[in-house]
């Protein structure tokens, strides 16, 4: 028995010391795992597919048949089993999968993080958008747009979302510096199209002097786009500044029809094409010191609407 | 002196005490803000409470007879996702909304029928058809809106204005009337109150109990279609959570409006006034700029205080 696993422990050695030095490209597999099936993991797909292919390496994309934790652990397990060589994860539970991706580790794999990280897992390095850096940008371009003064409000989704709060912080960061632009409301929608429509009207009346308002989570652009377009509000049109995030098709009818000025989009094929590249750098013993990068947002506004990459 | 006996009479009714909540609610914002009383946000606030209005005249049936609907919310946003699927599919704007309410009476049939052919309890019954309808809602959008594009004529149903009045408001008005006539003057009517009074009572006296049950429970779906086909009129846009979580503020608007979720008490007019008041204070907290974390907390407070002032009058009047 002593005996057997001693030999176990040799031919393991023996095979990750391969792994190490498997420079060939044509040995190396790598695989993205998503969160869910969503358009946002599609753009994903395309980043990673197409890195693989320019690097002649294989590649695998392994979509989560739900959202539980337990799921992406058994398919870290699938895949440890088939001996790839690299794997990038979009982490629904960040706690779920610490202990898989340990083992992963142990066992020679590299495991990176995209899109949503597990900040306390052994992965070596997160790949996406750093949230409060996005609201920076967005806080400071609404800045810009009312030359510094005004009064601004904030339509967010689901109070504790962490990573809408994170944008939160980034806007009054931003804003910190303006000292004659004043946050007026702060109102949350649950993400719920019909109560943000709501409270943006009661918004808008109850604010006469608004000059500027910020979608922060996904249903702000569609939301604030839509009451503008009624007859009651047709005034303030154009005089109203709006920025939103995620370019979903009826925010991108906003900037189209005027009522949007500009959309935070995240980089999802950036998400994809990085953490394939990183892999496979890692993998070939090319990067030692993997740090965090924050792919960063895009200002998607009407003059390069049809123009922009994620 | 006939006008003041009539006068006097509406004060017995139990619709009264919250029509006064509703009355002294709004004198209280608008003591704070003069954007309140406003026609245009007064409309707003009507249009934005419609369809928690107009869902909650089925559950006040429903309630009545004793029962209850945990699935209005889904039945409302699977038929507004139905309506939207039907025009991305190129069908005329009558096939997509008689399939939406065709989403509504498919889920009323199979809540009547659990609770009256199987026997399950309500609550479990439209627990589970919720979650179903949910469930199909996640499947069909992937958590992406659909946002197919729609004749013209179609947006008139939740985004027109007859004068003044949106359209939803409209309907909302149509159905309480029709609604109130079905629940006190007709047969149907004194057989849900029978229904839900005492089960046992009605059925001896030859009161069709299961069948007076079926017809609320399909009732109270195509009425929550109906909600989801005009809300996807109002927004063009069927989103993947829509109508979640709304089962609890109809049924909390046919509470306030008098009805007893032990069955037998209860009035549609009650509800939609019930529900008028939470859409009021829902403004009333934005328009003061309240602080966002805290709204839910004075809400639920403001509805506490309001229905308890209102039972304290009962009692104080001899009644119960």
């Amino acid at each position: 028995m002593r005996i057997g696993m001693k030999a176990a422990a040799a031919v393991m050695a023996l095979a990750t010391g391969m792994g190490a030095g498997a420079a060939l490209a044509k040995d190396i597999t790598v695989a993205l795992v998503p969160k869910v099936a969503v358009p946002f993991f599609d753009d994903c797909n395309t980043g990673g597919a197409e890195a693989a292919k320019q690097m002649g390496v294989n590649y695998q994309w392994v979509v989560p048949a739900n959202t539980q934790g337990a799921t992406q652990v058994k398919i870290i397990e699938d895949l440890m089993a088939r001996h790839v060589d690299g794997i990038g994860i979009s982490v629904n539970e960040p706690k779920s999968v610490e202990g898989i991706i340990k083992q992963a580790t142990a066992a020679g794999i590299k495991v990176v993080t995209f899109d949503s990280d597990s900040a306390n897992s052994s992965r070596s390095m997160y790949i996406g958008t750093i949230n409060k850096q996005a609201g920076v940008t967005m806080g400071n371009t609404m800045a810009k747009a009312l030359g510094g003064k005004g009064e601004v409000a904030i339509v967010t989704g689901q109070l504790g979302a962490s990573n809408l709060n994170e944008r939160i912080d980034g806007v009054k960061e931003a804003l910190a510096q303006y000292p004659d632009i004043k946050l007026v409301a702060t109102e949350g929608t649950e993400d719920d199209l019909a109560r943000a429509v709501s409270v943006t009207e009661a918004l808008l009346r109850g604010n006469p002097n608004l000059s500027g308002i910020f979608g922060i989570s996904q249903v702000g652009g569609p939301a604030v786009a839509k009451v503008l377009a009624q007859q009651e509000f047709s005034d303030m049109k154009g005089k109203i500044k709006v920025f939103a995030f995620d370019d979903l098709p009826d925010t991108i009818k906003g900037v189209k029809e005027g009522f949007i000025d500009g959309i935070m989009v995240q980089r999802p094929i950036t998400m994809g094409k990085l953490a394939v590249e990183h892999l496979v750098a890692q993998i070939k013993g090319e990067e030692t010191d993997p740090q965090n990068v924050d792919t960063g947002v895009t200002v998607v506004t009407a003059d390069n609407l049809d123009s922009y990459t994620k | 002196m006939r006008v003041l006996q009539q006068l006097l009479q509406l004060r017995q009714m139990r619709e009264f005490n919250v029509l006064i909540a509703l009355v002294l609610m709004g004198v209280l914002i608008s003591l704070f803000t003069p954007y309140f009383l406003t026609v245009s946000n007064l409309m707003g606030v009507s249009r934005a409470f419609s369809l928690t209005a107009i869902m909650s005249i089925g559950m006040v049936m429903v309630i009545i007879t004793g029962g209850i609907d945990l699935s209005v919310g889904s039945a409302m946003g699977l038929a507004g996702l139905i309506t939207a699927l039907c025009f991305d599919a190129g069908f005329s704007q009558y096939v997509a909304v008689a399939a939406g309410l065709g989403v509504g009476l498919a889920f009323g049939l199979t809540n009547g029928l659990l609770i009256t052919a199987i026997g399950l309890p309500p609550f479990i019954a439209t627990l589970g058809t919720l979650s179903i309808g949910r469930g199909m809602m996640y499947m069909i959008t992937h958590g992406v809106p659909l946002t197919p594009d729609t004749p013209e004529s179609f947006s008139v149903l939740g985004q027109g204005y007859v004068g003044p009045v949106p359209v939803p408001v409209v309907i909302l008005l149509v159905l309480t009337l029709v609604f109130t006539i079905v629940m006190t003057r007709t047969r149907f009517g004194r057989h849900v109150y029978a229904t839900g009074g005492n089960e046992n009572a009605a059925s001896l006296s030859g009161v069709k109990v299961q069948r007076v049950k079926l017809a609320v429970y399909v009732l109270s779906s195509t009425i929550s279609a109906l909600a989801g086909v005009i809300a996807f009129s109002r927004y063009l846009s069927a989103e993947p959570a829509s109508g979640f979580g709304s089962e609890l503020e109809v049924i909390a608007a046919a509470a306030i409006g008098g009805a007893s979720l032990a069955g037998g008490i209860g009035s549609v007019l009650g509800a939609v006034i019930g529900a008028a008041l939470i859409g009021e204070i829902a403004n009333g907290v934005v328009l003061l700029n309240i602080n966002t974390y805290a709204q839910q907390a004075i809400t639920g407070g403001v509805i506490l205080i309001a229905v308890s002032l209102d039972v304290l009058r009962n009692r104080m009047g001899g009644r119960g």
